[in-house]
C-alpha cells in the first residue's frame, strides 16, 4: 500500500513538473521558436535559460543532497520530450546529462554545480575527438601544468557557452578540467547543423584551465554521464515524433484530394496506422529504460546497454516518422513553410549525436554477448 | 478454496511454475502442433483434479477466479514452461459466454461438463463469404418446433474433427435491417447425420483446420444462448480478454530464444549483417514488450483495455514472422528442410517455426483489419 501511494505521489510530481516544462515552452512560442532563432543564427536566449533554471529544470535528476531535485532520470526524460516537443533550441539535454552529471559526480561542492543547475552559467561539455573515421577511439587532448592542449568535437552548445568542461588525458590518466569561454589559445568554431543549431569544434593551444577531478573516477562518470544523455535524447526524440505524428494526423484529416481528406484513404491510414504503433513502441520502450535506469541494481554495464536500447530505437523510430510525415504531406512537406521539415531536421542531429541507431544496435548486443559471457 | 488474488504475485507465480514444472508431462513440452484430446488427455486429468482447467473463471463456477493481472502471469508461465492449452475452446470461449450470458439451467449443464472434458468444443464464427466480415454469415438456424434447423457452411474452424460440439454464431433473421442483427449465439452436436466435417490440410502439412458442413442438423431451441438475434453484440463483448492475449510477447520470445541457440550453433554471430538484424529483432520484442506492459497495467488497476490495443498483435505477430525469417536464412540451403535441424546438442524445427508464425497475421482479425481499427476508433481518421 505504500509503495502504491509512493508511486501515486511520483506520478503526481511528474506530471505537475510536466506541466509546467509545457506553459514554459509554449508561452515562450512553441516550435516556432525553432524556426525564428534558427534563422536569426541558432543562439538561445539567455532568459529562456533562467526560465528552464527557475523550473528546476536543471536539476531535476541531481541527488537532494547536492542540490537538485533527485527525481531520477525517468523525470529528466519527461522534460527532455517537452523539449523535444517544441525543438527547443536550448541545450537541455546536453546540460543535464553530461554538464551537470558530470559536475555532480565528480565535483559536487565546487561552486560551478549550483551557477550550472540555477542557470547563471551555461557549460557545454567537450569530451569525443575528431579521428581519421569518425569518432577517434583514444584521447589526444592533453592536460598539464594547468593548461590544455588538442581538440575536441561535436559538442552541443558550444557556441555562446560561457565556458568547457573538457575530458582530456592527464599524467594520471583522464581528466575534467575547465576552461572558460574566451581563455588564451582556444578557438571555438560551430558546425552549422541540418536543424540551425550548431555542433561545436574546440581547440586549445596551452590553454589555461582548472583542474576539477582526476583518475579513475573521470572516466567512471563520464560514462555514466554518456549512458544518462544517451537515454535522455532517446526521449528527446520520442517527444519530437510524438509531435511530428500529431501533426501529419492532423494533415491528413484536413488536405482533402479527389473530394475527401486523404485520410480516408485506406492507404493512407495504414501508413498513418504503422508510424502510431511506432510511435507507441518507442515511447513504451524508452520510459521503461529511464525507469530501469534510475533502479539502483542497474550497474554501470548494464544502463548503457538500457541506453543503448532507448537510442536506437527512439532514433529509428524518429526518422522514419519524420520522412513519412513528409512524404505524407505531399509537396508542402519539402518547403520551408510547413513546420513538418523542421521535426524531419531535428530528427537528423538528434539522431546523429552520439550514434545513431545502427551504432547503438551494435553496442546494444555487444554488450548483451558480454553480460552473458559473464554470467 | 485457496484466494490466489490474495497471493503476491511472485508466490503465485512460483506456485503456478512449481506445479508445471512437476506434473507437465515433457513429452508435451513446446508441442509443435495442435493435440487431439487423446495426446493430452492424462495432463488435462492432472489439471482437473487440480481445479486449475478454468483459470479464468468464477470459483463459484470450478474456476480459479484470477483477476487479470494473476491471469496473466498464469498465461506468461504456462507460455514459458511450454506448456499446451489443450483443447481450450470450451474454457475459452463457450463458459464465458454461459456465464456472462446462459441461463441457470445451461450453467448446470454445460459448465461441469467444459471442465472435464466431456464435451469438447470447436468455435463456428468464419465462412467461406465471411472472414474479416464476419457479420456476413449466412448459415441458417430456423425454428422447427422445439429445434432449430441448421443448413450453411463453416470454415477455419480448429479441431472440429476433434470435437464433439460446436458453438456457432447463425443467422436468424435474414430480414434485419443491418446484417450485425439477425445474428444468434447457438450450441449444437457435431455427432449427427446433418453435420459434416472434412479437414482442410494447410501450408504446414497438418490439418487442424476444418470445414463444416450443415444440411438439416439440428438442435434443441434450449441451446440458444442469451437473447434471440443479440449474438453479435455477445460475441464482440467475449474478445475484450482475447485481444491483450493475442498481443502478448510469449510467441516472438520463444521464437528469438530459438532463433539464437540456433543461430550461434551455426556461427552467424559472426556476420556483422546478422548481428544487426538480430539485434533489431531482439529489440522489437524487448520493446513490444514494454508496450505490452503497458496494457498489463491497465488490466490490473482495473480499467477496460481500448481499441489501441490492437497495435500489441500487429507488432508482435510480425515481429514474430521476422524473426522466424532469420532463422530460415540462418539455416543456408537447409532453410527448405522439413523437420528438425540438429546444431551442437539440441535440434531446432525452423520450417515448423516458420509456418507458426504466418497465419498469426492472419487469425484474430487480420492485421489489416487490426490497421483499419486503429485508424478509424483510435487515430479518427474519416471513412
Amino acid at each position: 500500500m505504500k509503495q502504491t501511494e509512493d508511486n501515486t505521489q511520483d506520478q503526481e510530481d511528474l506530471r505537475l513538473l510536466r506541466e509546467s516544462a509545457q506553459t514554459l515552452f509554449a508561452r515562450a512560442g512553441g516550435s516556432d521558436r525553432a524556426r525564428k532563432l534558427r534563422d536569426a543564427g541558432g543562439r538561445w536566449g539567455d532568459g529562456m535559460i533562467t526560465e528552464l533554471a527557475g523550473a528546476g529544470v536543471f536539476g531535476v535528476a541531481v541527488p537532494e543532497e547536492n542540490g537538485g531535485l533527485g527525481m531520477g532520470l525517468a523525470a529528466a526524460g519527461v522534460l527532455a520530450e517537452e523539449a523535444g516537443r517544441v525543438i527547443a533550441p536550448e541545450p537541455v539535454v546536453a546540460t543535464i546529462g553530461l554538464t551537470i552529471g558530470l559536475l555532480y559526480r565528480l565535483c559536487p561542492d565546487h561552486g560551478m554545480l549550483e551557477k550550472a543547475i540555477g542557470g547563471e552559467t551555461v557549460l557545454a561539455t567537450a569530451w569525443q575527438e575528431r579521428g581519421a573515421a569518425g569518432v577517434a577511439p583514444g584521447r589526444d587532448c592533453r592536460f598539464a601544468g594547468g593548461r590544455l592542449t588538442g581538440a575536441k568535437a561535436w559538442i552541443a552548445g558550444a557556441v555562446g557557452a560561457d565556458g568547457y568542461l573538457v575530458v582530456a588525458e592527464g599524467d594520471g590518466g583522464a581528466v575534467l578540467a575547465y576552461a572558460e569561454a574566451g581563455a588564451a589559445g582556444l578557438n571555438v568554431e560551430g558546425r552549422r547543423q541540418a536543424d540551425g543549431s550548431a555542433l561545436g569544434e574546440l581547440s586549445f593551444s596551452a590553454t589555461p584551465a582548472e583542474l576539477l577531478a582526476e583518475g579513475a573516477a573521470v572516466e567512471a562518470a563520464l560514462a555514466e554521464a554518456v549512458s544518462d544523455t544517451t537515454a535522455l535524447a532517446a526521449a528527446e526524440l520520442v517527444g519530437l515524433s510524438g509531435r511530428a505524428f500529431e501533426i501529419v494526423l492532423d494533415y491528413v484529416k484536413t488536405r482533402e484530394q479527389f473530394d475527401k481528406p486523404i485520410g480516408a484513404f485506406q492507404v493512407i491510414q495504414h501508413r498513418a496506422t504503422d508510424l502510431y504503433v511506432m510511435q507507441e513502441v518507442a515511447h513504451a520502450a524508452v520510459r521503461e529504460v529511464l525507469s530501469s535506469m534510475d533502479r539502483a541494481a542497474a550497474g554501470p554495464q548494464a544502463r548503457a546497454r538500457l541506453a543503448s536500447r532507448a537510442k536506437a530505437r527512439a532514433g529509428a523510430a524518429a526518422k522514419k516518422i519524420t520522412r513519412d510525415a513528409v512524404q505524407l504531406h505531399g509537396a508542402v512537406g519539402y518547403t520551408d513553410e510547413f513546420d513538418i521539415g523542421l521535426f524531419l531536421n531535428r530528427a537528423l542531429v538528434l539522431s546523429a549525436w552520439l550514434g545513431d541507431d545502427t551504432y547503438h544496435r551494435r553496442l546494444w548486443l555487444d554488450a548483451r554477448d558480454k553480460e552473458g559471457a559473464e554470467r | 478454496m485457496t484466494d490466489w488474488n490474495a497471493m503476491t504475485d511472485e508466490n503465485f507465480r512460483r506456485e503456478v511454475h512449481q506445479f508445471f514444472e512437476s506434473e507437465y508431462p515433457e513429452e508435451l513440452r513446446h508441442l509443435p502442433h495442435r493435440p487431439t484430446f487423446a495426446e493430452v488427455a492424462h495432463w488435462h486429468r492432472k489439471l482437473h483434479a487440480k481445479g486449475w482447467v478454468a483459470p479464468a473463471w468464477p470459483a463459484e463456477y470450478g474456476g480459479m477466479g484470477l483477476s487479470a493481472a494473476k491471469l496473466l502471469i498464469f498465461y506468461e508461465e504456462q507460455q514459458r514452461w511450454g506448456v499446451n492449452r489443450g483443447r481450450d475452446m470450451g474454457v475459452q470461449m463457450v463458459g464465458p459466454l454461459i456465464i456472462k450470458f446462459g441461463t441457470q439451467t445451461q450453467k448446470d449443464y454445460w459448465l461441469p461438463r467444459i471442465l472435464s472434458c466431456e464435451d469438447i468444443w470447436c468455435q463456428g464464427y468464419s465462412e467461406p463469404g465471411a472472414g474479416s466480415d464476419l457479420a456476413n454469415l449466412r448459415t441458417r438456424a430456423e425454428i422447427d418446433g422445439d429445434d432449430f434447423v441448421i443448413n450453411g457452411q463453416k470454415i477455419w474452424t480448429t479441431m472440429a474433427h476433434d470435437a464433439t460440439h460446436i458453438f456457432m454464431l447463425v443467422r436468424t433473421d435474414p430480414d434485419a435491417p443491418k446484417k450485425q442483427q439477425g445474428i444468434s449465439f447457438i450450441l449444437a452436436p457435431m455427432d449427427q447425420p446433418g453435420v459434416e466435417v472434412r479437414t482442410i490440410r494447410t501450408l504446414a502439412g497438418e490439418t487442424e483446420f476444418c470445414e463444416v458442413f450443415f444440411d438439416d442438423a439440428r438442435t434443441p431451441r434450449a441451446n440458444l444462448v442469451g437473447e434471440l438475434n443479440k449474438g453479435w453484440t455477445m460475441a464482440k463483448a467475449l474478445l475484450s480478454f482475447e485481444r491483450i492475449f493475442i498481443g502478448s510477447p510469449s510467441l516472438a520470445q520463444n521464437a528469438l530464444g530459438q532463433l539464437e541457440v540456433f543461430a550461434r550453433g551455426r556461427g552467424a554471430f559472426d556476420d556483422p549483417v546478422f548481428r544487426d538484424r538480430f539485434a533489431q529483432a531482439a529489440l522489437d520484442v524487448e520493446d513490444h514488450a514494454a508496450l505490452y506492459s503497458r496494457f498489463a497495467d491497465q488490466l490490473k488497476r482495473g480499467e477496460t483495455l481500448g481499441a489501441d490495443v490492437s497495435m500489441l498483435k500487429i507488432w508482435v505477430t510480425e515481429c514474430f514472422q521476422r524473426i522466424t525469417e532469420l532463422m530460415i536464412e540462418a539455416a543456408g540451403p537447409d532453410g527448405g528442410t522439413i523437420g528438425p535441424l540438429q546444431v551442437g546438442n539440441v535440434s531446432v524445427d525452423v520450417l515448423a517455426s516458420f509456418y507458426k508464425a504466418r497465419p498469426t497475421t492472419i487469425y484474430g482479425g487480420s492485421n489489416e483489419i487490426q490497421r483499419n481499427i486503429l485508424s478509424k476508433a483510435v487515430l479518427g481518421l474519416p471513412g
